[in-house]
């Protein structure tokens, strides 16, 4: 029941023109950064080397697939957040807005079922928003820069790291953003369970994920010992895979973090939406 | 009075002829490195630096009288920007320096006399050359570097198959890097902190073992054209 329900959920985001959004907006940003880059990225990479290249020469493709999706995603990171959420918002809140989730919930199936199958659909929804964001990322940009080691700014320094040492990097990166994305997906369905109309989750989740970034980036003393525990703090730790050594505890910690609050959200959705008065 | 006037004599006849040998000997030395027209080599990079992470990497270098120079590798290589082709540069144009004998020193067993090179012109990004030649062999054994645009160079070399031409084995740079500032806007990571041990080094580096020398084979002006 669980299966065809989430076949259901699936088959009407594929009918939501909002669904397309996210790949044509992912399409347009990374084929133009890819673009720009191709045109004057020379720039770009002289921004970064520019301090060091008074004494030293760096010889050898810099501007490279591999540099490429490293800035791609560093780029988007912050913004993946919003296609997915626009989808993901709309999950409960837009059925509870149209009056088809009290229909929904005369059927034989559980509340939970219902649920679990929306949060399955928005599942596989950000899954293949990953996956797209990655190929065009790393897939088109290795065709149209070709491959190369990585060159990699960091809170302690340059990092290069060979070419043959990076894809295992991205596919644990590009996996971390995906669980980063299933947090973000799973609190904009906590947020819609909550609302009774679209726009709300939404713009609640692109709130939260706004004010922690900025809670996150400000290096204020009184928010030190909050933002280990930033949800957006965490959503960063694909970057630290481009690290020499990799900090593996760090980056555990961070799993563990992110599955807590897809948990966390996950139950509260559950519990609230099982005790919901469906009214529309 | 006459003393003094003997003695004021034989010591400006003799840093004469001190200027003189310090000529001959950085002539004889130009002279030989001439020799080369043109070179391959494969070289070998391994480099410590602070505030770069680096694993040792393979590029092959090539380079064609007077100041035709490349770097072809895989990955990226790092390489010092002054003390490699620029010094030879500088030394084949005699009219835009000045050269004094300073002293010996002893270098991994070999007696080697300190040549200062001083530039006359103030345009010249090559301020002051201090080479350490050994006379016998007429070989480089170390050098210092100060330019205008990127500070003082030291370097060191090693010579094996190619010392008849004066081309080293290995060579060591070390460079200052006291200048590196990091852009930290793109730079930072909210996952991580920088780290608490900060890099207090100010040297960095650079070691080349160079072979598979192929020299005066012949290289094309347009390998050299980007």
């Amino acid at each position: 029941m669980l299966l065809k329900n989430t076949i259901n959920e699936l088959i009407k985001i594929i009918a939501k023109p909002r669904s397309y959004i996210g790949f044509g907006a992912l399409t347009l940003l990374i084929g133009v950064i890819l673009l720009a880059m191709k045109a004057d990225g020379k720039s770009f990479i002289s921004f970064v080397t520019a301090s060091f290249e008074q004494t030293l020469s760096f010889n050898g493709e810099i501007l490279n697939g591999n540099l490429m999706a490293f800035v791609i995603l560093q780029m988007l990171i912050i913004h993946v957040p919003l296609l997915v959420a626009l989808v993901t918002g709309d999950l409960v809140s837009g059925e509870a807005a149209m009056g088809t989730l009290r229909m929904m919930a005369t059927k034989p199936i559980s509340r939970s079922a219902i649920l679990g199958s929306k949060l399955l659909a928005g599942a596989i929804y950000t899954l293949l928003l990953t996956l797209w964001m990655a190929f065009m990322a790393y897939g088109v940009g290795q065709w149209m820069f070709g491959s190369g080691d990585l060159i990699v700014l960091n809170n302690d320094g340059l990092v290069i790291i060979p070419s043959d040492d990076i894809l295992w990097r991205y596919l644990y990166g590009f996996g971390l953003a995906y669980l980063a994305l299933l947090a973000i997906a799973s609190m904009s369905i906590c947020f819609s369970v909550f609302s009774d109309n679209s726009i709300g989750p939404i713009v609640s989740t692109m709130s939260v994920i706004i004010l922690f970034t900025i809670i996150g980036s400000l290096d204020v003393s009184s928010f030190h010992s909050i933002q280990p525990f930033l949800l957006t703090t965490h959503m960063s730790a694909w970057r630290s895979l481009f690290e020499m050594p990799v900090p593996v505890g760090d980056i555990l910690n961070s799993v563990y973090i992110l599955i807590a609050h897809i948990i966390g959200f996950t139950g509260i959705a559950l519990w609230k939406f099982n005790k919901k008065d469906i009214n529309t | 009075m006459k003393t003094l006037f003997l003695t004021s004599v034989f010591l400006l006849l003799a840093i004469i002829s001190r200027a003189q040998t310090a000529d001959e000997l950085l002539n004889q030395l130009v002279s030989k490195l001439e020799k080369v027209a043109d070179y391959s080599a494969n070289v070998l990079i391994k480099a410590d630096i602070p505030l770069i992470k680096i694993l040792p990497s393979k590029a092959k270098i090539y380079f064609k009288s007077p100041d035709k120079f490349k770097v072809v590798s895989k990955g990226i290589a790092i390489l010092p920007k002054q003390g490699f082709t620029d010094m030879n540069i500088f030394l084949s144009q005699p009219d835009e320096y000045m050269v004094v004998l300073a002293g010996d020193k002893l270098i991994e067993g070999k007696q080697t006399k300190l040549l200062t090179v001083i530039a006359n012109s103030s345009e010249s990004d090559i301020i002051l050359l201090k080479l350490w030649v050994d006379p016998i062999d007429l070989l480089i054994m170390a050098a210092e570097v100060t330019t205008r645009s990127s500070g003082n160079v030291k370097v060191s070399y090693q010579y094996a198959a190619q010392k008849q031409f004066g081309l080293p084995s290995a060579i060591e740079f070390k460079v200052n890097v006291k200048e590196f500032k990091m852009p930290k806007s793109i730079a930072s990571n909210p996952h991580r902190k920088s780290s608490n041990k900060t890099e207090k080094r100010k040297m960095g580096t650079i070691s080349l073992e160079l072979s598979d020398y192929k020299v005066n084979q012949g290289i094309a002006d347009s390998f050299f054209v980007k």
